[in-house]
């Protein structure tokens, strides 16, 4: 653009349905878009009718930046960085056609348009469609030439938007994330290893509005600092979706001690896992928290066959969430590259599931076997001890 | 007069700032570990580069899994310009392989772009309008399918021009092929005029990156950075080693000299209005002290606001001898400045940007350059323009 936008229209889509509690979730998304923002500028958001605008209250070259990044926050189905303006159809008219010449200035082929008006001020002298006809009559012969009217699948759209004091021209539409306002739905704990899926996992019970918090099981000295790093390195990532974040690190090498002790091998995998549940349970309370998040997938590892998550899923004492159940590893893979939580994942460090991996794991276990198993174990002095050991740790956000 | 320099040579490089030196005194001492290590000790190395990294991404918009921290601005742009050239497969038949730069780029760009003329690729260069703007027009005509780079500065170094590389991004964008990279060397204008990745690169598929230094900024030298937008294409390594940052510059990392970086960069950003009034205001005064000590003075780029030129930079050709000669005249004065751009000072050749912006051989013999800092007072600019006029029967009649 060659002016510098003034401030960023946001448009949401399925709180409108919202009814008596739309107010909430529209405060919610508020604060969530000014908390986004206030890394980059700090942003002021104001509420009206069905949208939202957002002004910087500094750093004003920041405010396609801030645009961006509203584009992550959950709740929001688009953004436009806009210019503003005197309401004026002649003074729009001209905006429009400098922005567009400048935007089209080198392109050789036709660009799909369509323009937008929309008055929402009904004191403004044309109606909508008028003023959309005013500004196509007032569009150059150079600017037909590059141009072609499509209603459907533009590529380029032309809005232009009426208030009562200032009018807005834009030229794009910035495809937001959908879902819902984080921390409308309540709170979710999710259970996060270093590999790719957990993350993803997250990602989405936040982008359908549950503040997630994270639980990581450790296993030092088995596994080193590099893995616990490389779990805060995840949720600084994934954790840009939401305001706030916490981690739990659990030790958790006592439990695996005991049960590679006492218990028969190849059921290890899935007593750790129970273990894991129960932990998470226990700490998803203390947290007000109604659900856990998990990356299973059925038969991705021989631990997530259907027996395997029933016998897990039984030590849980709270509805369990897994996003991504039935997906394949490529499109969580894609999933992660996206939110950008790839690359961490992909960095080689063990994680505590690794740790005395049994040589046959059992692929059809029965929870009879799972709970006499545990009858051998001191679980309460082993969940005790593994809650007192509980490292509570607050993470910020990359913006 | 005072005994203590005046400094006006901040173009070249800054002193190290005092939260910088203390950022640094604890990688070295303390922290001193290896990232890779294993222990806590590499742990914690670890976590201060990666700090860094989510510093200097903040300070330009960008994320920090696209920065890639290099030993400064020459090895970021010869990182980009060669290996991003590089990058792409040949074609069996079809568009030659060009890369195109900007008339005033720095040697490091220069020189990288003409190594790759002799690997056989066309190298051309854009060219500036009479009014010393970059000719975009002519530009948009020289980029194809075929263009494998665009390598245009921000801010020039030796004059201070802002660069319309938007405008440039939407030639690349409307012009250019899929593999088509534009690259940018923002050395001169981080910290000075606002470097955001997402507006440079605002048309929103363009695959783009930057050049940043450290010691431009008050921090230290041998760090430097090159930040790639979302999305944008990744270059061929220069060197090859032990997979350190994404192993597109592997080597055990500088983790003093990023550290210092980092630092650098949150000071810089942090209030730029305040910076640029300050810039602005050295500026202003010193050319209105020289406009009466040294009236047969030439300001190169007049400078109006910030939309076409950084207020940090001021170029004088001045009348007589040539510029080595005021220089060495001012330094006895007590008053630091360069000619022409630092790095080419040392040269015999003459200054291809300054050629470019119309000057003769004799004109551009006799540029001086003074370069401001937000530290810069209107005393010293006064005292420096002063220094000007004292030496100045003795040199322009040379």
């Amino acid at each position: 653009m060659s002016s510098t936008p003034e401030l960023i229209l946001i448009r949401y889509g399925e709180l409108a349905l919202k009814g008596g509690n739309r107010s909430f979730f529209e405060k919610r998304l508020a604060d969530n878009i000014e908390n986004a923002a206030a890394p980059i500028a700090r942003t002021k958001v104001y509420r009206e009718r069905g949208r939202m605008t957002a002004v910087l209250k500094e750093h004003p070259e920041r405010v396609l930046a801030v645009a961006r990044r509203l584009q992550e926050v959950p709740g929001i189905t688009s953004v436009s960085a806009c210019i503003g303006a005197e309401p004026d159809a002649e003074i729009l008219s001209s905006i429009v056609n400098t922005e567009l010449a400048a935007r089209l200035e080198f392109e050789p082929g036709p660009v799909r348009f369509r323009i937008r008006a929309r008055r929402a001020d009904k004191r403004f002298p044309l109606t909508s469609p008028e003023l959309n006809r005013y500004i196509a009559e007032r569009l150059p012969e150079e600017l037909w030439g590059k141009l072609e009217v499509d209603l459907e699948k533009p590529v380029l759209e032309v809005g232009v938007e009426i208030r009562d004091k200032r009018a807005f021209v834009y030229l794009d539409r910035l495809q937001g994330l959908g879902g819902l306002p984080v921390g409308t739905l309540g709170r979710a704990v999710c259970l996060l290893s270093g590999g790719i899926d957990s993350p993803v996992a997250a990602y989405f019970a936040m982008r359908r509005g549950c503040r997630t918090s994270f639980i990581s099981f450790l296993s030092p000295p088995y596994i080193g600092e590099p893995s616990r790093q490389k779990i805060i390195s995840l949720v600084r990532k994934v954790g840009r979706f939401q305001p706030r974040n916490q981690v739990h690190f659990v030790p958790f090498a006592e439990i695996q001690e005991a049960i590679r002790d006492l218990c028969p091998a190849p059921y290890r995998t899935i007593l750790y896992r129970r273990f894991m549940q129960r932990i998470a349970s226990r700490i998803a309370h203390r947290s007000r928290a109604r659900a856990l998040v998990t990356g299973e997938s059925i038969g991705q590892v021989a631990s997530q066959t259907l027996e395997n998550i029933a016998c897990i899923e039984a030590a849980a004492n709270l509805p369990v969430i897994r996003p991504l159940i039935c997906f394949d590893k490529d499109e969580t893979t894609q999933i992660a590259a996206r939110i950008g939580t790839l690359a961490i994942s992909n960095q080689p460090e063990p994680d505590c599931c690794t740790v005395f991996m049994p040589r046959a794991p059992v692929i059809r276990g029965r929870i009879e076997d799972c709970v006499e198993a545990e009858a051998l174990l001191d679980m309460d002095g082993l969940m005790r001890r593994a809650l007192t050991g509980t490292e509570h740790l607050e993470v910020e956000a990359e913006a | 007069m005072s005994d203590t320099p005046i400094y006006l040579d901040h173009a070249a490089t800054t002193a190290v700032s005092a939260s910088v030196r203390a950022a640094m005194l604890q990688a070295l001492e303390a922290e001193f570990g290896n990232p890779s290590s294993r222990h806590p000790l590499g742990s914690a190395a670890r976590e201060l580069v990666e700090e860094a990294r989510r510093q200097v991404a903040a300070a330009t918009g960008a994320r920090s899994e696209d920065v890639t921290f290099t030993s400064g601005g020459t090895e970021a742009n010869n990182l980009a310009v060669l290996g991003l050239a590089r990058a792409v497969a040949p074609k069996s038949s079809g568009d030659e392989a060009q890369v195109l730069i900007g008339p005033t780029e720095h040697p490091s760009v220069r020189a990288a772009a003409a190594a790759l003329g002799r690997e056989g690729l066309i190298v051309e260069t854009m060219r500036l309008d009479a009014e010393g703007r970059l000719d975009v027009a002519h530009a948009a005509e020289r980029i194809g399918p075929g263009t494998r780079l665009v390598a245009q500065m921000l801010v020039n170094n030796e004059f201070g021009t802002l660069y319309d590389t938007r405008r440039l991004a939407r030639a690349v964008c409307a012009r250019g092929g899929p593999e088509t990279h534009l690259h940018i060397d923002a050395v001169q204008a981080l910290g000075k005029l606002p470097v955001e990745i997402t507006s440079l690169f605002e048309a929103a598929s363009l695959s783009g990156s930057l050049a940043l230094s450290a010691h431009k900024i008050h921090g230290p030298k041998g760090a430097g950075a090159l930040v790639f937008a979302r999305g944008a294409r990744r270059p061929t390594p220069l060197v090859f080693g032990g997979g350190q940052e994404n192993d597109l510059r592997p080597g055990t990392e500088n983790v003093p000299g990023i550290v210092g970086f980092g630092r650098a960069a949150v000071d810089a950003t942090r209030d730029p209005a305040a910076v640029f009034a300050a810039l602005e205001a050295a500026r202003h005064s010193f050319e209105a002290a020289v406009a009466i000590e040294l009236p047969t003075a030439r300001v190169l780029v007049p400078y109006t606001d910030g939309a076409h030129s950084s207020p940090h930079v001021l170029s004088l050709e001045v009348p007589g001898a040539p510029a080595e000669v005021w220089l060495h005249h001012l330094e006895v004065q007590g008053v630091f400045a360069s000619a022409g751009s630092a790095c080419a000072a040392h040269d015999t050749e003459l200054s291809p940007a300054l050629l470019a912006l119309g000057l003769d051989k004799s004109a551009a013999r006799r540029v001086l350059r003074f370069s401001f800092d937000a530290t810069t007072t209107q005393a010293e600019c006064e005292r420096a323009a002063q220094a000007l006029g004292r030496i100045a029967p003795a040199l322009e009649s040379l």
